[in-house]
């Protein structure tokens, strides 16, 4: 469903993310993890359009993305999270949703009618979405007034409110206590059972190797495993990449 | 004297309203593109003269001259935009900024090649009467400017809380990143914002010529440095401080203009400048960046 074939993008000499190729397939939970300034979210940034890549390209069920613009491949169907949060602070929680809103119809509306009809009638139902989040409560509250977790919630929302095929997710653990990355768990579940392919990228093991279906490893920015969590886990190459003396190590151990 | 302050204040309020509507403008394509625009003034210039030349070649009404005004700001600003904004919108700011004050110099050439004389008369609202409220006096095209801005900010307000594209220019002002990825229009909404604002511009100009009742190519370079300097004021990027910023501009004009003279009102703006600088970095309304950060800690 999303492809990418032989994606590699260079800052300078740097090869951040070196001929990586990776196919994602409809409705499953697909882990990408590495140590860090492995090229993961460089890779997110490929995706989504921020960077354009060196090589390669990116394409979502057959369409070529490589050249579409960021607002472009969000209608196609590519959404994606933030590391740090990045949430529209000064306007409520529904309106964040709003603005995201999108649908098939929706876009090919006039863009006059689309910008001065009250939202609501395409694209995912924002207050279901609301409920879906456990924010409804929060509808009319600026998001700059949420809790931590919250905002996260928030975020993943308002990612679903635009309708996308696949969702990526950059460290949404970040943060997050053990009991927050169990309700995680269930709410990426939750999301996928929605019908959306979900792109994971997680330093927490715990959680990536327990939702996972299929779990791709990057290393020095190429990938050097892609199998099950159990696979992975037993791989000789990924073992040695989280040997750099980091704690990480312990983690993919013991998950 | 008291009389006098109190005369000079309505007075000034009246013209700083206009002023705000033109830092509202400046404020507005600044939020959402992080970029400054010196050829908003000359923009509205070329609709002044638009207006103006109707006016002489035809005798037409205020209602075609408001909006032949317009319509020159608001296709000049297009010119400006794709020429200076959206072919270099990668660049850094300062190459916008650099092509928008070359952009301005043609426009102003331009308009001096075609208009050689030094001033040209401008329609005035005629057969209104003065406003007397007590002793004090309301010129009544003072008063048109003032409701039109009150009305112009509260329509901005709404529309900017209400409509798709209003949030849509708010989250690019706020969260550019999140915005693309919420499937935002960058150079869609920008463009649209920079018409925006040139009409918003427009208006204040039209109002401004209308009240004086002459022009001079010269009208562009004060509107773009009246603007901007409201802007600083009332602090970068706030459309309520753009506001507060060209009322606080207009009364301290009008009455540096009444005790001190033309050229005590000239220094006495450029003191208030370098004042809200020097004291308030981040504007009347604004916040520091250390105040934004802490509020976030205290979030978190």
């Amino acid at each position: 469903m999303l492809t990418l074939e032989n994606l590699s993008k260079l800052f300078g000499g740097v090869r951040a993310v070196d001929d990586v190729s990776l196919t994602i397939r409809e409705g499953e939970i697909f882990g990408l993890i590495g140590p860090n300034g492995s090229g993961k979210s460089t890779t997110i940034n490929l995706i989504t359009g921020l960077y354009t890549p060196t090589t390669g390209k990116v394409t979502l069920d057959g369409h070529d993305l490589t050249a579409m613009a960021q607002h472009e491949r969000t209608s196609m169907g590519v959404a994606r999270t933030f590391q740090n949060i990045r949430l529209f602070g000064n306007l409520t929680v529904a309106q964040n949703l709003w603005v995201a809103q999108n649908g098939h119809e929706q876009r090919r509306a006039h863009f006059l009618a689309r910008w001065f009809k009250a939202g609501g009638e395409h694209g995912p139902d924002i207050e279901e979405l609301l409920r879906f989040s456990q924010l409804h409560s929060k509808r009319d509250l600026q998001a700059n007034a949420l809790s931590f977790g919250e905002m996260r919630r928030l975020e993943m929302a308002r990612a679903l409110a635009s309708n996308p095929r696949v969702l990526l997710l950059d460290e949404p653990a970040a943060g997050a206590s053990q009991e927050d990355a169990q309700l995680l768990a269930e709410r990426i579940r939750a999301v996928r059972d929605r019908g959306v392919t979900v792109l994971l990228i997680e330093h927490m093991m715990e959680l990536v190797m327990g939702i996972t279906d299929r779990i791709a490893v990057l290393n020095f920015g190429r990938k050097i495993a892609e199998g099950s969590p159990a696979e992975v886990q037993m791989n000789e190459d990924v073992r040695a990449a989280y040997l750099g003396g980091s704690h990480k190590n312990e983690e993919l151990v013991h998950a | 004297m008291l009389l006098d302050l109190v005369q000079n204040t309505v007075d000034g309020l009246a013209v700083g309203a206009a002023y705000g509507l033109l830092a509202l403008g400046f404020t507005l394509i600044f939020g959402v593109m992080r970029r400054l625009n010196i050829a908003f003034g000359p923009s509205i210039m070329i609709g002044i003269f638009a207006g103006a030349w109707l006016h002489a070649e035809w005798s037409v009404g205020m209602v075609p001259v408001f909006l032949a005004v317009l319509a020159g700001a608001v296709i000049t600003a297009a010119y400006v935009e794709r020429i200076s904004f959206a072919a270099i919108r990668g660049d850094a700011a300062l190459a916008s900024m650099a092509s928008s004050f070359a952009i301005w110099m043609q426009l102003e050439e331009a308009v001096a090649r075609v208009f050689p004389g030094r001033t040209y008369g401008f329609p005035t609202f005629d057969g209104m009467p003065m406003i007397e409220i007590g002793p004090v006096l309301l010129r009544p095209e003072y008063l048109v400017m003032l409701v039109t801005a009150a009305a112009l900010v509260a329509a901005l307000q709404w529309g900017l809380a209400h409509t798709r594209f209003g949030l849509e220019l708010r989250t690019l002002a706020d969260r550019p990143e999140a915005a693309r990825v919420s499937g935002v229009n960058v150079a869609r909404v920008a463009f649209l914002t920079f018409l925006l604002a040139a009409a918003i511009g427009g208006i204040a100009g039209f109002l401004i010529a209308a009240a004086d009742g002459q022009i001079t190519p010269k009208i562009g370079l004060w509107a773009t440095i009246k603007g901007l300097i409201a802007m600083v004021i009332g602090g970068l990027g706030s459309l309520r401080g753009a506001l507060i910023g060209g009322l606080v501009l207009g009364v301290v004009e009008a009455n540096a203009q009444w005790f001190l003279g033309a050229a005590g009102r000239e220094m006495t703006t450029y003191a208030l400048l370098f004042l809200a600088l020097v004291l308030l970095p981040a504007g009347l309304a604004g916040r520091t960046e250390a105040g934004a950060r802490a509020e976030a800690e205290r979030r978190l």
